[in-house]
């Protein structure tokens, strides 16, 4: 674990790259944001909210036929209102889908990281990123199942929402939360956001929404960020995973040869040394002393 | 010191050989810092991580380049012939320093062009992989490379590593303590008779 921590270190339950237990001690809480897509109206005042309370700055924009602001998130937008249209049973069906880090359980940005400390989970289940200790490397992004770190080219370092971690602490939801006029987005703990959402689900089958779910995929743990998806069988249209993972395949037999590479080496330099003491160095004869 | 002697490396084969030689110890380094948290303090002589990250890709470009001169340099003396597939029966021996047992070498001994060819192979790994890992974003309209590919290359990145990092042992401890009198090879670049007739019997003589 690197010195460089953030200053609550102490919330601090899993941090990247370490090979140390992370310091976290204290009790607290696992916080969840619950985004009901059918409550949403596309107005995208969370992005505002986001980008004001963040400080991050307007990233000029241009019209490319759709109502979406921008057409990719980036290191100073962290959330983007994605809309998309299709065609379901001969009806147009508009699409929106609130695109920003789930804070997974099982954060595979975090298991990807090689820079110590780069990547924390707080014990409240936020993923967060500390650009102090971040070198750059964008592996993050390949271990993100849902493709959400940005890279800025200015700074070098990765970018993404941090859940408004310094509200959060002082013990108010995140502003995109906040501000929603529709209350679309709900903030709470993990298990009242769950029983929340089972209640909404319900709701919407009783209206006809058959394949209406909650989006909390088991495979990356669980996430801090859930969705109440009406269309359900519409995932994909969405640009969601059906069964997303976090550090598997490649990774984690990157991980397993990992405890093995580094004692090959030394068990490499050992060899080298057993042989040197059993059988010499070997000089030519008249080479002389 | 020694600068009687044969000749036995050029001033450019020397300084081509250093160049792959450092750099490659410095990506091993680096690269290690990468892979294992307890080893991350390597890239404090790097300049530090985020220097560390930044100059491992450069200095593989360095080391690219470099491998290929010296691959065209010692192409020629590094082709695989009858007597180097006897020396290589022979090998448990050479091994054990039971020199009576082991086929007279040329310039190169079979174990030596075993080492370039091997390298040569792990050369190439270590640019294919390494790039996609470098420009997840793409280059030259191909990529992006972002998810797997840039995950299944970290994984041939790091286990060409730790092969290469095996051979780089054995090659180091050959060259330095196990046969004195071979670094002066790479170091003015000569050899004296005797030590030419013990290791490459079958070059000048
Ligand atoms: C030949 C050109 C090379 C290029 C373009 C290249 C590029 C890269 C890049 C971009 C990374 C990502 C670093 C990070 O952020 O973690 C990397 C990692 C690494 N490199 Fe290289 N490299 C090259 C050669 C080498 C060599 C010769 C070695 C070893 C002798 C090496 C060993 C490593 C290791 C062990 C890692 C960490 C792998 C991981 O955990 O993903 N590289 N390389
Ligand atoms: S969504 Fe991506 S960036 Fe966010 S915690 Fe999960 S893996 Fe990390």
């Amino acid at each position: 674990m690197s010195a460089q921590l953030p200053a609550n270190g102490l919330r601090i339950r899993r941090a990247s790259a370490s090979a140390t237990p992370a310091p976290g001690i204290r009790e607290g809480p696992e916080y969840a944001k619950l985004v009901d897509i059918s409550r949403c109206i596309g107005c995208k005042g969370c992005e505002v909210a986001c980008k004001e309370w963040n400080e991050l700055g307007i990233e000029p924009t241009a019209n490319f036929g759709s109502y979406q602001s921008h057409q990719d998130l980036g290191p100073n937008t962290w959330l983007l209102m994605r809309f998309t249209e299709s065609e379901v049973d001969g009806q147009l069906n508009w699409l929106i889908k609130k695109d920003a880090c789930l804070h997974c359980e099982e954060p595979g940005c975090l298991l990807a990281c090689p820079a110590p400390g780069a990547i924390v989970q707080y014990e409240n289940g936020i993923v967060d990123f500390n650009q102090a200790n971040c070198i750059g490397c964008q592996l993050c992004v390949s271990g993100c199942p849902f493709d959400i770190p940005r890279f800025s080219t200015e700074t070098r370092k990765v970018y993404k929402c941090n859940m408004c971690i310094d509200r959060v602490e002082a013990g108010l939801e995140p502003a995109c939360a906040k501000t929603c006029p529709t209350n679309a987005i709900a903030w709470g703990t993990k298990e009242d956001m769950v029983r929340l959402a089972e209640q909404k689900v319900e709701g919407l089958r009783a209206r006809g929404l058959a394949n209406a779910m909650l989006y909390d995929p088991p495979g990356v743990g669980g996430t801090h960020m859930m969705y109440v998806v009406p269309h359900g069988d519409q995932l994909e249209q969405y640009d969601l995973p059906a069964d997303p993972t976090a550090g598997a395949g490649a990774l984690a037999l990157l991980g397993t040869v990992r405890k093995l590479g580094a004692s090959a080496l030394g068990l490499g330099i050992l060899a080298a040394g057993l042989h040197y003491l059993g059988f010499g160095p070997q000089a030519p004869e008249e080479d002389g002393k | 010191m020694k600068h009687s002697g044969i000749q036995r490396f050029t001033f450019v084969e020397r300084v081509v050989h250093w160049v792959v030689g450092l750099s490659f110890l410095f990506l091993l380094l680096t690269g290690l810092a990468f892979s294992h948290p307890r080893l991350y303090w390597l890239t404090t002589f790097a300049g530090g991580g985020p220097t560390a990250r930044w100059l491992h890709p450069w200095v593989g470009v360095a080391f690219s380049i470099s491998f290929v001169a010296m691959f065209l340099i010692w192409l020629r003396d590094m082709r695989v012939d009858a007597d180097d597939r006897a020396w290589l029966r022979a090998i448990r021996h050479y091994a054990v320093h039971d020199k009576a047992k082991v086929p007279p070498a040329g310039k190169y001994n079979a174990g030596q062009k075993m080492f370039f060819w091997t390298m040569t192979l792990l050369g190439v790994a270590y640019l294919v992989s390494g790039l996609p890992i470098w420009m997840p974003a793409g280059i030259l309209g191909i990529g992006p490379f972002y998810g797997g590919v840039v995950n299944v290359m970290r994984l041939v990145h790091y286990l060409a590593t730790i092969g290469g990092g095996l051979f780089l042992i054995v090659h180091v401890y050959l060259g330095t303590v196990a046969y004195p009198g071979t670094i002066g090879a790479m170091l003015h670049g000569r050899v004296t008779r005797a030590w030419a007739k013990m290791h490459h019997a079958r070059w000048e003589g």
